[in-house]
């Protein structure tokens, strides 16, 4: 069923965006949600499902691939996505019907509220990943061998380009070196696809569960209720409350495919006496408590400010915080041999597999 | 002995330090002028402690704070400009009304400091004019990836200064932060405070002067450290929240905590913060909401709460800074320290010189990281030496590398900061430990 969203709503998904974000500066989150704020006082915007499209519409997905300069440094001027979309149907001779968001938090679980007002789009409720992750090529749809392009770009500059690609790895290389010239971040289109296919091998309900975790941590009540109430709607588990003790950044080597350093944090758990180790690139990867693999990606992990209930900013880290970690199972196709294989921790250059495949 | 001082309205209020011990209890003078109240408060200092004064400390922030902000053009640069209102950059409700004119200009850099655009400066330079011929004075300049390279900022800033050397210009590079709006922000509030920060610094060195000619003039930031007082009219953002800082460095010193937590009880309620080898602990960015952040390292101060964690393993200092104590203070928390009123004023005056390094550098490894890492931790001390501290009495109190999430692999920001003490001061107040720097 349709949903026309509200202002309300918008300010309940800039928070669940920056909570599945696993700790991620929310600058940008912020920026997008103050503009789509402004856009609705005189436009409405529709949340929809895929069930309410016909099976072979065309829906694309749109959001931000970066490599390079914050998107907070550089916003964008406002043109970028609608040149994406026009690029993606002059490419296919067909009308897009509805758009879908990359990714379902961080900036791209909100990028496509402000297409949509743009646009007069219809928003769905869907997204290929369920979660973040920083390869493009890291999607359910991709698991489901969905194509990926074409691929439309356009980077603020006003520089544009369409990739015609099939292989999503390679759609990875080349999309990943425009984007480093374009500047840093380029808006993009991709996974065109049916309403069928999204429905068969997305993840449904991302939009609407990011404004329902909003509702949870916006509310004045106390921490534990809401991890209570994050434990039902996400079947999230409270792995430890633990103060950091250590920061290392450059902790491990790094594939130079891959956005950003890695670093680490080290907590104690002062109940308990164990230590926990955090390894991070982008996102939280893995949890290790004394040695052992308590959470890895494709899990979510993300952090609580222990007094407060609030996301933690990995910048905003320093030794002797406490926190809450929280571990989030992901979208059940994560979790098959194909979506592990594209995914688990194998895939970030750290040589473990995820527990579950052992058990598989 | 040291004096902290806080100007606002048209009063001076002083408190006198020697060591840690408070030698002169708070007395504030009120005038027909803040000049006067001034002038007063160091003429009476100065009878009854005269050459004994080696440094004055004032915090200013309050006058900063209640003075109209001057009028300001704002130039940004980036490669295109907004293509409708809802992108387009929105400043907080207080600094808005002080933007006259708001000039695009092509240009910018990426990450790695390339050019986006060619700097549009023909253009510019035709504007200047129209730009240069109203009554407004200051200008603020902003460009897409200015941490990286500020070549296109500065270009600009020399074209205004060549046709009109008495601009005061304020360029965002001078703030450290990775987002638009915040260094937007930070630059036009700096701009608009730059004739204040100029009428504040030169009415405190003449009084200073005339009374103390011999002593260290400067004003207290946001971090818990100070500066020498001609900072104050490039810089006036800085110091426009010291109090918070200063409360907490007061407070520690009062108790004598290097390294704690420290608990601030005021009529507005209870907040904690920390000292941190001998310093408030700070970041990088004062946040305001979910709108843009005011790029100036500063304290942090959180609210207190009921479910905030006893800490056994550190140092704790409650202190009650409400002018009406009769009644408890919130939480069941008991004052640890008495008489505290004046904790920001102390602070004030037990504050070191404190010069910050903020930048990213490109590293291809671990011993590269190191390299920059130490280069920057020499900058910094450098930095402190270059604002009056001693160098065999200047140490560094923090030492980070932050990676950059969905950044250029090999590009980090690297944070550093040093304090150190003049050479009149040998005794540390609050001694500076050396903080673990973090590889």
């Amino acid at each position: 069923m349709s949903t026309v969203l509200t202002i309300e709503d918008v300010r309940n998904l800039r928070t669940g965006a920056h909570f599945l974000a696993c700790t991620i500066d929310p600058t940008a989150i912020y920026v997008y949600a103050e503009m789509i704020e402004r856009a609705m006082e005189d436009r409405s915007l529709e949340l929809i499902t895929v069930d309410e499209l016909a099976p072979d519409d065309l829906v694309v997905a749109v959001g931000m691939v970066t490599q390079g300069l914050f998107i907070a440094d550089m916003p964008p001027v406002g043109d970028e996505f609608l040149g994406c979309i026009r690029a993606i149907e002059a490419n296919l001779g067909r009308s897009v019907r509805a758009i879908y968001s990359l990714a379902a938090a961080n900036i791209n679980g909100i990028v496509p509220l402000m297409v949509g007002l743009q646009s007069s789009l219809p928003v769905i409720d869907s997204d290929p990943m369920g979660r973040v992750f920083p390869l493009i090529s890291q999607t359910t749809l991709n698991v489901g061998n969905v194509a990926i392009g074409p691929i439309a770009l356009m980077g603020v500059t006003g520089e544009r380009a369409v990739v015609e690609v099939e292989n999503p790895q390679r759609a990875e290389t080349l999309v990943r070196a425009l984007v480093t010239e374009l500047g840093g971040w380029a808006a993009t289109a991709m996974y065109p696809c049916s309403a069928q296919q999204l429905k068969e091998h997305g993840v449904h309900g991302s939009i609407s569960r990011m404004i329902r975790i909003g509702q949870i941590l916006d509310a004045s009540t106390p921490v534990k209720r809401k991890l209570l109430l994050l434990t039902e709607l996400l079947g999230a588990t409270r792995i430890a409350r633990a103060r950091v003790s250590h920061i290392e950044s450059l902790s491990r080597p790094a594939d130079l495919g891959l956005p950003a350093q890695p670093s680490s944090l080290t907590l104690d758990d002062e109940t308990t006496g164990r230590i926990i180790r955090l390894e991070i690139q982008n996102e939280i990867l893995l949890v290790l408590v004394d040695g052992a693999i308590t959470a890895a990606v494709p899990d979510m992990v993300t952090l609580l400010n222990s007094e407060h209930g609030t996301v933690v900013n990995i910048d905003d880290v320093q030794v002797g915080d406490v926190m809450d970690i929280v571990k989030i199972k992901a979208a059940e196709q994560w979790y098959t041999e194909a979506g592990l294989d594209l995914t688990e921790p194998k895939a970030f250059g750290i040589p473990i597999g995820h527990p579950r495949r052992r058990h598989a | 002995m040291r004096v902290g001082l806080r100007l606002q309205g048209t009063s001076c209020r002083t408190v006198v330090l020697d060591g840690r011990s408070v030698v002169s209890a708070a007395t504030e003078v009120h005038a027909g002028s803040l000049s006067e109240a001034l002038d007063s408060s160091l003429s009476g200092l100065r009878r009854e402690f005269g050459s004994a004064i080696t440094e004055l400390t004032a915090d200013v922030g309050r006058v900063l704070g209640e003075r109209k902000l001057a009028d300001v053009v704002a130039i940004r640069i980036s490669p295109r400009p907004p293509a409708d209102a809802f992108h387009a950059t929105v400043l907080p409700p207080l600094v808005e009304p002080a933007v006259t004119r708001t000039v695009h200009v092509a240009g910018g850099h990426d990450l790695r400091g390339r050019p986006l655009a060619r700097l549009d400066l023909e253009g510019f330079l035709a504007d200047l004019p129209g730009i240069l011929s109203t009554d407004v004075r200051n200008v603020a300049i902003t460009a897409v990836g200015s941490t990286a390279s500020k070549d296109h900022e500065t270009r600009i800033a020399d074209a205004t200064l060549s046709n009109d050397r008495d601009m005061r210009i304020s360029i965002s590079s001078d703030f450290y932060s990775s987002v638009f709006r915040n260094r937007d922000y930070t630059a036009i509030l700096n701009s608009a405070l730059m004739e204040t920060g100029e009428e504040l610094a030169a009415m405190l060195e003449e009084a200073g002067r005339r009374q103390f000619p011999d002593a260290l003039l400067s004003f207290a930031k946001n971090d818990g450290g100070r500066a020498p007082l001609s900072r104050l009219a490039l810089a006036p953002v800085h110091g426009l929240r010291a109090e918070p800082a200063m409360g907490i460095l007061g407070a520690a010193t009062l108790a004598g905590i290097p390294e704690g937590e420290v608990i601030l009880c005021m009529e507005s309620g209870a907040t904690v913060g920390h000292t941190r080898g001998g310093l408030p602990a700070a970041r990088s960015l004062i946040r305001q909401g979910f709108g843009a952040g005011l790029a100036s390292n500063a304290a942090i101060l959180e609210p207190y709460t009921v479910h905030h964690p006893v800490r056994t393993d550190i140092p704790s200092v409650i202190a009650d800074l409400r002018e009406w104590q009769e009644t408890a203070l919130p939480f069941g928390l008991v004052p640890t320290l008495p008489a505290a009123q004046d904790a920001a004023l102390v602070g004030s005056a037990a504050a070191p010189l404190t010069a910050w390094i903020d930048r990213l550098e490109t590293v291809s490894g671990r011993a590269d990281l190191q390299r920059v890492q130490n280069l920057a931790v020499e900058d910094a001390h450098s930095a402190a030496v270059q604002l009056g501290a001693s160098p065999g009495q200047t140490q560094i109190i923090e030492s980070n590398v932050y990676a950059m999430p969905y950044g250029n692999p090999g590009i980090v920001r690297i944070r550093v900061q040093a304090a150190g003490e003049t050479s009149a001061n040998e005794e540390h107040v609050l001694p500076i430990a050396a903080r673990g720097a973090t590889p």
